[in-house]
C-alpha cells in the first residue's frame, strides 16, 4: 500500500523502539449485567504494529476492540486513541471514529448501496470529499483489494468474502490510522478465508496499524508482532509470536491452541 | 400491493431497475395527470344524467387527488416523526408519540374529520384554513398514526450492525440515520404505507361530510339533485377504481426502485 493510505508507513520500522503509543488501555473494566468481560485490563498498541488478540469465546476479546471505538462503553479505567480520550463526548468519539477503522464478522456493507457507494458514503459525509475525489479513492482501493470489476453491483449479489473485502476497502476509504478486525473470517466459508487473508496480510505490509481478534492461529503466528491471550476478561499472555506458539509454558494456552488448531 | 403491475413491463429489456422504475413512476403522474385533464372530456360522452354534470364529477375527482397527495405527503412525515419518537429513548417523546397513535387510531375518522373542522378552529383562533385546509389537516393526523407504526416496525427491523458499521466510520447520528437506516426502514414500511396511502385515496371520501365537494361529495349532490343514485354513486365508484388503479401502479414502481436483489421479478 502506498503512503496515502498506508498511514504509519515511515513508522512502521520504529515501532519497535518504545516510541509513544498510538492506543493506550489502563486498568480498563467493563460488566455486562452481572457477568464481568473485561478485568482491568491494561495494554498498549504501538503505532504500526499488527496485535493478534485470541482467546476462547467469551473471554473478553471482542469486548476490548469494540470499547476502543466506542461502540462498547467501559465502565472504568481510562482509553486514549491517537491522543483522543474516549468518552462520551460527541466531538470526541466522531473524531475517533473517522482515525479508527472496524471490520466486522457480519462484513455490515449498507444492502441499500452499491459496492462504490458503500466505499464512497462515508468520505463523502465525513471528510466531506467531492464526488470525483470520493469516487477515485474509492476506484483505487477496489482495485487493492481485487474487487475493482464489481464496484455497480450489490453487496447481496457478492460472495462473503467479496463482500468482506468491500468492507475494508470502505474502512480504508477514511485513511484510518488504525483497523480494527473483530473476526473478519469467522463468517466466511473455508474457501473464501484466504482471500481475505491475504487482503489483511498486504495491508500490515504495508505498515499498517492493526488490532485483529481471530482464530487463524497461521495469519497470528505469520503476519502478528505480537499474541494477546485473552482468558475470562483478562489479557493471560502478551508474546511475540515465536515465543507465544513455540515455546508455551501454559496448559491452558497450548489446549487452547489444540483444539482451535483441530477446528 | 404490486399484484396488477407485477408481470407488466413495458419497457425495453435492456434498461436498469432504476430506469424501469422511474419510468413506470412517471408513466403513473402523467396517466393521473391525463385521468383528471380528460375526465370532464370523457364523461361529457356518457349518457344522462352523467353526460351534463362531466365537470362536477372531474372538479371532485380533483379534489380527491389533491387531498390524497397533500394528507399523503404530510402523513408520510408525520408518521415518520411519531414512529421515530414511539422508540426514542426520552420517555416524554415516546409518550407524545404513543399518546397519539393511541387516540388516533382509537377513534373514528369521521369524529376526526368533525372535530379537526368545528372545534380545532375554536381553539386554535389564529389557524385560518378552509374546509379543505381542515379536511387536510384530519386525514394528515389518521394516516400519519397509521404510517408510524409501520415506520416503526421498518426502523426496528434495520439490523445494529448497520448503524455501527456507519458509526465505526466516524458518520454522526444525523447521516447514519439518513443515509443508512431511513432507505433501508422505509423499504421494509413501504407495503404497510402503500396500504395507508390507498386507504386514504378512498377514506378522503369522508370529508365530503364538512361540505367538502370532492368525488363523493359531487355524487351525492348530482345524486340529490336527480333522484337518480345509480348513475350517480356508479360514476364516482368507477373514478375511485381508476384513480386507486394509477396509484397502485405509482407504488409499485416505487417498491420496485427499492427491490435491489430484484425478489419482485
Amino acid at each position: 500500500m502506498t503512503a496515502d493510505t498506508g498511514n504509519g508507513t515511515d513508522v512502521a520500522s520504529e515501532s519497535k523502539m518504545p516510541a509513544s503509543p498510538l492506543i493506550t488501555v489502563e486498568n480498563v473494566c467493563k460488566s455486562f449485567g452481572s457477568v464481568q468481560v473485561l478485568e482491568d485490563v491494561s495494554t498498549h498498541f504501538n503505532a504500526g504494529e499488527v496485535a493478534v488478540i485470541i482467546g476462547a469465546s467469551g473471554s473478553g476479546k471482542s469486548t476490548l476492540l469494540r470499547t476502543l471505538n466506542r461502540l462498547e462503553r467501559h465502565d472504568s479505567g481510562r482509553i486514549v486513541v491517537d491522543g483522543i480520550e474516549v468518552d462520551d463526548d460527541h466531538r470526541h468519539l466522531d473524531a475517533l471514529r473517522a482515525e479508527v477503522g472496524m471490520v466486522f464478522q457480519q462484513f455490515n456493507l449498507f444492502p441499500h448501496l452499491s459496492v462504490l457507494d458503500n466505499v464512497m458514503l462515508a468520505p463523502r459525509r465525513v471528510r466531506k470529499l467531492a464526488r470525483p475525489q470520493a469516487e477515485a479513492r474509492a476506484r483505487e482501493l477496489l482495485e487493492r483489494v481485487g474487487l475493482a470489476a464489481h464496484a455497480h453491483k450489490y453487496p447481496f449479489a457478492l460472495s462473503g468474502g467479496q463482500q468482506q473485502r468491500v468492507a475494508i476497502a470502505r474502512s480504508l476509504a477514511m485513511q484510518p490510522r488504525v483497523m480494527l478486525f473483530d473476526e473478519p473470517t469467522s463468517a466466511l466459508d473455508p474457501e473464501m478465508v484466504k482471500e481475505v487473508l491475504d487482503v489483511m496480510k498486504q495491508l500490515a505490509q504495508a505498515g499498517m496499524t492493526m488490532i485483529v481478534v481471530t482464530h487463524e492461529m497461521g495469519f497470528a503466528r505469520e503476519v502478528g508482532d505480537r499474541i494477546l491471550f485473552f482468558d475470562r476478561g483478562r489479557i493471560a499472555q502478551d508474546a511475540a509470536p515465536e515465543i507465544f506458539f513455540g515455546a508455551q509454558q501454559d496448559e491452558r494456552v497450548r489446549a487452547f491452541i489444540g483444539q482451535v488448531a483441530r477446528a | 400491493m404490486s399484484m396488477a403491475t407485477a408481470r407488466f413491463t413495458p419497457w425495453p429489456r435492456g434498461w436498469s431497475r432504476e430506469r424501469r422504475s422511474t419510468a413506470t413512476m412517471a408513466s403513473a403522474v402523467v396517466l393521473m395527470l391525463v385521468v383528471l385533464w380528460g375526465l370532464a372530456r370523457a364523461l361529457a360522452f356518457a349518457p344522462e344524467p352523467i353526460g351534463s354534470n362531466a365537470q362536477a364529477f372531474a372538479d371532485g375527482a380533483r379534489v380527491t387527488v389533491e387531498l390524497t397527495v397533500v394528507s399523503g405527503l404530510a402523513g408520510v412525515v408525520l408518521g415518520i416523526l411519531a414512529g421515530l419518537g414511539k422508540i426514542a429513548r426520552v420517555p416524554p417523546l415516546r409518550w407524545l408519540a404513543e399518546f397519539y397513535v393511541w387516540v388516533i387510531r382509537g377513534t373514528p375518522l369521521l369524529i376526526q374529520v368533525f372535530f379537526a373542522y368545528f372545534a380545532l378552529p375554536a381553539l386554535l383562533p389564529f389557524v385560518k384554513l378552509e374546509e379543505f385546509g381542515w379536511g387536510c389537516v384530519a386525514l394528515a393526523l389518521n394516516v400519519g398514526a397509521y404510517n408510524a407504526e409501520a415506520i416503526r416496525s421498518g426502523l426496528l427491523a434495520v439490523p445494529k450492525g448497520q448503524v455501527e458499521a456507519a458509526r465505526s466510520l466516524g458518520m454522526n447520528r444525523w447521516y447514519t440515520f439518513i443515509d443508512v437506516t431511513l432507505p433501508q426502514a422505509f423499504k421494509i414500511a413501504l407495503p404497510p404505507l402503500v396500504n395507508n396511502i390507498v386507504a386514504l385515496l378512498k377514506d378522503s371520501s369522508l370529508v365530503s361530510t364538512i361540505g367538502l365537494v370532492e368525488l363523493t361529495g359531487a355524487a351525492d349532490l348530482l345524486r340529490s339533485k336527480t333522484y337518480l343514485p345509480i348513475p350517480s354513486f356508479v360514476t364516482s365508484a368507477s373514478i375511485y377504481l381508476l384513480l386507486t388503479t394509477v396509484l397502485t401502479h405509482f407504488s409499485g414502481a416505487v417498491e420496485r426502485r427499492f427491490d435491489i436483489e430484484d425478489k419482485l421479478g
